[in-house]
């Protein structure tokens, strides 16, 4: 078993109310970094802790915070992204739903660090039954004097305040979903300026996803160098993996980063196996933006070297032979399953979800999801393959949001890796219309059925 | 025209008080959610114009903000909606048989709704249970690792809640 720092508790009757948790020794990182550190100190910790935001990008924790401005007598705000989108994602509903004031205790620490003294935790607006949770949770803490004016006698005012989306992946982006905050739509602001200069109202502010805030309480109880000894090198701590698609055991699963991606996939303590003893074909290991990898490439990196849950390990080879972290979705497809039509329904996806300001991103969408429809119905030419590559490369990097680059990419990856997958649909039309192309050369090579 | 109870109107209230001052406008998609779960399960142009006037400011800005989210209904929907995920994660544990099913069974296609008014169908995008997949969203509950008999049992329980509530 490795090392369980967000969820080693989920399992305890009883978790989600106030009296158990609190029990369970929950809040103390509160009373710590309250009574006994300064604001700075704290972010100093969070800074040597190493922690990578969880969100998908992957950005230090503790440096983001340092870079939130402080003018005088302009209120700072700190916003919880909790609007998890990305396509194979669920961890932090997980954790919102089952261990809620395990991230109020976080937002605490984290709204004190920062000065912030009305948080939001912006949910996606389907959790409709979680944000019930949060705010029955939030009372409790309120009622207990962990939030609410002078908490803890320190002089220290803090409210935390649910704010529901409304079904807009693109709210996921920070300036889209502060936009959104503010009841507008969610088209992402071109920065500079950042939030941490002018963010929410102009003000200074700093979003951070759940599990990012979660991690702070562990980092404030255990210390940022303590943290930082568990996983492998910039990859420190624990991480959320949220595990679906053809396997045995989906769930949410919390990981040290030092395991390998073949015992992710075939320990019984995590996915099981390939569900119905079928084999692997290929694997997303990171959300449905980042490169797909056929099962070779997965287990083992070019190299040949044993390829790790973590997020050097993971980009190893970079996007020729590599994927990414991401967001910790990891889908994974077995060998029964058709790439074209999975990466078709991810166009359909990112052409939904597109907000329309930048035209590379909402044309090329809606291009790359016909294009694929056709190649999938058995109706493409191999010249659309080709004109599907040279849509994404001219959405890539030019829009004012990543939702471009996670449009371009699974499309990208596909057809580097399957290129022959697609053709097949055009060269076998009526074939790929009643079987699938299966596992050609990309099949697990150790995992042989005898 | 529909108007919010006193209640409501609290919870309105309330909601503005979440947000700094002036900035009532912050408060358009929690209070949307409210006129819609009041009103029918939609929004029309008078429930619109009410939430502008409830928040001081334009209509139009209600409308670009109700035609640019997902989960804000412009026509009339059915008593109960199926919100079928149909994203590649659902894709590769059989949605498209389940969404076939929910339609041959109900007699309708995805997006419309039955003459009863009882039941509508809609393919949707991801909602973050892909572990749990295939999955529905209905009203403010996920129903999830549907299979046919799953979804039979769903659509009796809405008939017999129709039934009971009218």
């Amino acid at each position: 078993m490795g090392v369980k720092l967000l969820l080693e508790k989920a399992h305890v009757e009883g978790i989600r109310g106030y009296e158990v948790y609190r029990r369970e020794g929950g809040y103390r990182s509160v009373e710590k970094a309250i009574k006994t550190m300064s604001p700075e100190a704290i972010v100093e910790e969070v800074k040597k802790s190493g922690l990578r935001g969880r969100g998908g990008a992957g950005f230090p924790a503790g440096m983001k915070w340092s870079f939130i401005a402080k003018p005088e007598s302009v209120p700072r705000h700190l916003v919880c992204n909790a609007d998890e989108s990305e396509p194979g994602t669920f961890k932090d509903r997980y954790l919102m739903e089952f261990l809620p004031h395990l991230l109020i205790e976080g937002l605490i620490v984290a709204s004190f660090a920062l000065g912030s003294n009305a948080t939001y935790i912006y949910i996606r607006g389907e959790y409709a039954w979680v944000a019930e949770i949060l705010e029955y949770a939030i009372g409790e803490a309120k009622t207990n004097g962990f939030l609410g004016k002078n908490i803890l006698g320190s002089g220290f005012d803090c409210e935390i305040y649910v704010h529901r989306g409304a079904g807009a992946y693109i709210c996921g982006e920070e300036t889209a979903l502060i936009e959104s905050l503010e009841g507008k739509r969610g088209n992402p602001r071109i920065k500079p300026p950042f939030p941490a200069i002018q963010g929410a109202w102009l003000r200074p502010t700093v979003v951070n996803n759940v599990e990012t805030l979660a991690a702070v309480v562990p980092i404030i109880n255990m210390g940022g160098e303590e943290y930082a000894k568990i996983g492998v090198g910039k990859s420190t701590g624990t991480k959320l993996m949220s595990a679906c698609g053809n396997i045995n055991r989906p769930g949410v699963y919390e990981i040290d980063m030092t395991i390998s991606v073949e015992e992710f996939i075939y320990s019984d303590e995590y996915c099981g196996g390939i569900a119905g003893g079928k084999r692997l074909k290929a694997c997303i290991p990171g959300g449905s933006s980042v490169p797909i990898l056929p099962a070779n490439l997965l287990l083992k990196t070019a190299k040949g070297e044993t390829r790790y849950m973590n997020y050097e390990s993971l980009s190893d080879g970079g996007f020729a032979t590599g994927s990414m972290m991401g967001s910790g979705g990891f889908i994974v497809l077995d060998e029964d399953q058709c790439v074209v039509k999975n990466t078709y329904t991810f166009a359909r996806f990112y052409r939904h979800e597109s907000c329309g300001q930048c035209s590379p991103c909402r044309e090329g969408t809606g291009w790359m999801e016909k294009l694929l429809l056709r190649l999938e119905k058995g109706q493409g030419k191999i010249s659309d393959i080709d004109l599907l590559w040279d849509i994404q490369r001219k959405i890539e990097g030019n829009t004012i949001c990543p939702l471009g680059d996670a449009a371009a990419w699974p499309v990208a990856a596909a057809i580097r890796h399957f290129r022959d997958e697609f053709e097949w649909h055009v060269t076998h039309p009526d074939e790929a219309q009643v079987k699938n192309y299966g596992l050609a050369h990309y099949a697990d090579p150790i995992h042989v059925p005898a | 025209m529909n108007k919010f109870s006193e209640e409501k109107l609290a919870k309105v209230k309330e909601l503005i008080s979440h947000y700094p001052e002036g900035k009532q406008k912050s408060a358009l998609l929690p209070v949307l959610h409210i006129a819609q779960d009041t009103f029918g399960g939609w929004l029309s142009a008078d429930t619109m114009d009410y939430v502008a006037e409830l928040l001081s400011i334009n209509p139009i800005e209600v409308y670009e903000v109700a035609t640019f989210y997902s989960m804000y209904n412009l026509k009339p929907v059915g008593k109960y909606m199926f919100e079928v995920c149909q994203t590649g994660p659902c894709m590769l544990k059989g949605c498209d048989d389940i969404i076939g099913y929910i339609g041959n069974t109900l007699g309708i296609k995805p997006g419309e709704t039955t003459t009863d008014g009882l039941f509508t169908l809609k393919t949707v995008e991801c909602l973050g249970a892909c572990g749990y997949a295939p999955m529905m969203q209905l009203g403010k509950s996920y129903r999830e690792h549907l299979t046919k008999e799953k979804v039979d049992a769903i659509i009796a329980e809405c008939r017999k809640s129709a039934a009971t509530n009218n």
